[in-house]
């Protein structure tokens, strides 16, 4: 039996973005117009390039958009789309988001210092997003993205600190089960910082709110070498890791 | 269809099944059989132990890596860095391996080991006269034993960032540079060289792996010399194939055999017969990219099969080298790579598949199954069956540069994010200092638990040091049928690894001499069945990173007291089958094709003679 991985993009609270999101939240929940999307064609993707073009801001059409892109290994179209998308929508902080999201997708189809590569061009997109907005998804997959970094790049800090504001973002919007994640990954952050009392305390109180959390729970009921390859496998560089945000609508 | 890839297919099916079985009647009599005390069991196998004897045996040589001048000498020194090699080979025809060490900064001399027979060596490269390669503008990287005119004498490669130094074996103890009528005037940034008969015309040629472009490194007109893409370059040196013509000259032959489209940064060559048509194919280890497979299309060309076979890789090859480690008739191929705190390549050990009935043939990577998966900053990694349990074991070299506390990792980690940077020019690397990179990092012995899983037991094994790892030779250095290791190290002393085991199987050790193949016997397959088991062996000529192990075969054989078939392909293409009563176990023989086991005399080692204990009667070498 597979372990239970929490979700990168894992994602997401649109109810929990700062403010003026109510038309975005709306439409993340609508599918895309008549889009195919188990199908990954040109014409497919034209389609939903055409829809994202009218609608940047729209998570739901990026995610299904970007799997699309996935099926097809078209990553160099896909961010070129979204260059384009953010140059035109620069203020649009789910398109340099989910721009982001592509170079992470892309990752798998590298050699592992062009995924180093990909990995920091990620991060820029992450943090123009945060700048522009600073959202939970936004801070949540920034902050996670850090704990993927080896530990000798010194990004564990950088990862608390998302995490904590993700984390702080949450107790104040309306309770999702995505929210977990970032319970799970600020324990993580912490841990990887040698902070192992905080790191359970954090996961332990993620526990008491989402009891229901596979992670959490994983977690909290591992010690020692089983714990820490647990938390290894969370942020394993051979995956692929998951950026679908379908857990944001079916969440609802 | 090829006839040999049948064979080998139907004996797959059967090897495992036998096997498991053999094991375990090994595992319960290994004691007795070998006659040996009873010493610590782990895992149900008895302990493979190595002492480490170089200063007293007088092999340990420091290696220097070449210096540079200027604002970018660190980086340069760090890209060639890897000349710290060895060459095992019996240069006097004593029946005792000798040792050929290199060195590389400017000025200091290479080093031939006479081995002495009694587990001690005699530093005689003055009267050899082979000490030479380090001028201004080249750099010692690599060195091969070959007899490239069949006269019964090993000659001496020295393979350089620059051109190559060729000697020819007198037979007195000295040797003769002849590099300049031999035609091997081609300037290269060679890393590694392979002696092997590709065209099966009884001369052995050279395969030789180049890393940087021929480029000077020491007048540099263009800094963009470095690779251009870190994880698929296309700027590196390639290979060079040289055709021995049979009169003391090569001819370099690398566009005509299909060898001249491949422009990776070669860090090792390694050859063997994968496909089991009796015809040599070569594996190509690339730094920063792709490694190549190409076939030998037996007409003096070879066919890249990469995609079809291995399939396009982005890592940073460093090791070739090539054993059955499952024992399914097919060979099988180890090859180092990067995996450590922040790249986890994952080595590659690639299990031979075999030819399908479309005649394709496929390997699989099965390094995370096997346990093989990480040496860390991998170099040299070499098979031998250290216990003569009749499984061949793994011993690999790693390590980079071990310096002061600070890491280059994180700075050079800044360079690799920078937009828009070259790679390729030397002014864009950070300096490196006193830092280290990849250093201090253990060396690892995997043993092999039966063909399908190994376990890691360096430090049990007594073999984990945390030098800078390069070459790695496995000899029996002193004739008592255990396989012992020699080490070099980037900068720092060589060490020599004495295999004391206490309970080990039995044993075949075949020195193979060719009159209508080469003389060497290089590519020559030896199949041994022996308790239920398929063992197959090729000698090979340079195979793993800067070293050369033993052509001597060996064969450890468990629990077998007796042999049950012994067979020889030639690299001419005859078979020959070994009358078994010439050939009792935990004995040397020399097999002359065409003849079969003969004296050492018959053979042409004339001064071999049994010296250094009463374990082993050196079988034909009695004067």
């Amino acid at each position: 039996m597979s372990e239970p991985r929490r979700r990168v993009a894992g994602l997401a609270g649109l109810a929990s973005m700062a403010g003026g999101l109510g038309l975005v939240l709306a439409l993340a929940a609508a599918p895309p117009p008549s889009s195919p999307t188990t199908t990954s064609s040109p014409a497919t993707l034209e389609h939903m390039e055409a829809a994202l073009a009218a609608d940047p801001d729209n998570l739901r059409y990026a995610s299904e958009y970007r799997h699309a892109v996935i099926r097809a290994g078209a990553y160099d179209r896909a961010l070129d789309f979204f260059a384009k998308l953010v140059a035109d929508h620069p203020g649009s902080a789910f398109a340099w988001l989910n721009y982001g999201y592509v170079y992470v997708d892309k990752m798998p189809s590298a050699g592992a210092i062009t995924q180093v590569i990909l990995a920091n061009d990620a991060l820029q997109q992450f943090t123009r997003s945060i700048e522009l907005k600073a959202s939970w998804i936004a801070l949540y997959t920034r902050g996670n993205s850090y704990l993927y970094w080896p530990k000798v790049f010194g990004r564990g800090p950088l990862a608390v600190a998302d995490l904590e504001r993700a984390v702080a973002i949450s107790k104040s919007e309306p309770k999702r089960a995505y929210q977990a994640h970032a319970y799970a990954a600020l324990g993580e952050a912490y841990w990887r910082t040698d902070q192992p009392e905080r790191a359970r305390a954090t996961w332990e109180e993620g526990a008491r709110l989402f009891p229901q959390d596979a992670v959490l729970k994983a977690l909290l009921s591992r010690q020692g070498d089983d714990l820490e390859a647990f938390i290894a496998d969370q942020v394993d560089r051979t995956k692929r890791v998951d950026t679908d945000l379908r857990e944001l609508w079916e969440d609802r | 269809m090829r006839s040999g890839g049948r064979r080998g297919a139907g004996w797959s099916k059967r090897a495992p099944r036998m096997a498991a079985g053999w094991v375990a009647a090994w595992m319960v009599a290994a004691p007795a059989a070998a006659g040996a005390p009873q010493g610590t069991v782990s895992n149900g196998k008895a302990a493979i132990r190595f002492e480490e004897i170089g200063a007293r045996a007088s092999a340990r040589m420091i290696h220097h890596t070449r210096r540079f001048h200027g604002p970018k000498a660190d980086i340069l020194e760090m890209f060639t860095s890897g000349g710290a090699a060895v060459a095992v080979g019996d240069y006097d025809n004593d029946g005792y391996d000798d040792l050929f060490v290199t060195d590389s900064d400017a000025g200091r001399t290479c080093h031939l080991l006479h081995n002495n027979g009694d587990l001690t060596f005699t530093d005689v490269t003055a009267e050899a006269g082979v000490g030479k390669g380090n001028d201004e503008h080249s750099i010692v990287s690599d060195a091969l034993w070959f007899d490239y005119d069949n006269d019964g004498r090993l000659d001496l490669l020295v393979a350089r960032f620059g051109t190559p130094i060729l000697y020819h074996n007198e037979g007195n103890g000295k040797f003769r540079d002849v590099t300049a009528q031999s035609g091997l005037n081609k300037f290269g940034n060679t890393i590694a060289v392979i002696a092997f008969d590709y065209d099966n015309d009884g001369y052995l040629d050279l395969l030789f792996g180049n890393y940087f472009k021929p480029v000077d490194l020491f007048a540099l007109k263009d800094p963009h010399v470095l690779p251009n893409n870190l994880d698929q370059a296309t700027n590196g040196g390639g290979v060079t194939l040289w055709h021995n013509q049979g009169n003391g000259t090569f001819v370099d032959v690398t566009e005509k055999a299909g060898l001249g489209k491949h422009t990776g940064w070669t860090l090792d060559v390694g050859h063997a017969d994968f496909d089991n048509d009796g015809w040599q194919d070569i594996y190509l280890a690339d730094d920063y990219g792709t490694d190549r497979l190409f076939l030998n299309n037996r007409d003096g060309t070879f066919r890249d099969v990469t995609e079809e076979a291995i399939g396009i890789d982005t890592k940073k090859g460093m090791n070739v080298d090539v054993a059955d480690y499952d024992r399914d008739g097919w060979l099988d191929i180890y090859v180092t790579n990067i995996t450590d705190e922040y790249m986890q390549e994952c080595n590659m050990l690639w299990h031979n598949n075999g030819v399908d009935a479309a005649g394709k043939l496929t390997f699989t990577d099965l390094s995370r199954e096997t346990g093989t998966c990480s040496t860390l900053w991998g170099w040299g990694a070499k098979f031998g069956d250290f216990d003569n349990d009749g499984w061949v074991d793994l011993f690999a070299a790693d390590g980079l540069r071990s310096a002061g506390d600070k890491n280059y990792i994180p700075v050079l980690l800044e360079m690799i994010i920078t937009p828009n940077v070259d790679f390729a020019d030397v002014n864009s690397w950070p300096a490196i200092g006193d830092m280290s990179w990849s250093g201090h990092e253990r060396k690892k012995l995997f043993r092999n638990l039966g063909g399908s899983v190994f376990k890691e037991i360096a430090h049990e094994a007594g073999v984990d040091n945390d030098l800078d790892g390069r070459g790695v030779a496995v000899a029996d250095f002193d004739n008592d049928g255990l396989l012992d290791i020699y080490e070099t190290n980037a900068n720092q002393p060589s060490l020599l690894y004495h295999n004391v085991t206490a309970e080990h199987g039995h044993w075949l050790e075949l020195k193979l001499v060719g009159t209508r193949s080469n003389r060497d016997a290089i590519g020559a397959r030896v199949t041994v069945k022996a308790g239920g088991a398929l063992l197959i062996r090729e000698v090979n000529g340079g195979n793993g990173y800067a070293s050369q192990s033993s052509t001597r075969v060996h064969v450890g054989l468990g629990a077998a007291t007796h042999i049950d078939e012994l067979e020889v392909r030639w690299p001419s293409g005859r078979r020959e089958k070994v009358p078994l009563a010439s050939v009792p176990v935990d004995h040397i023989y020399y097999l002359k094709e065409g003849a079969g086991v003969v004296t050492a005399a018959a053979a042409g080692f004339g001064k071999a003679i049994l010296r250094g204990g009463a374990k082993t009667i050196l079988r034909g070498g009695a004067p």
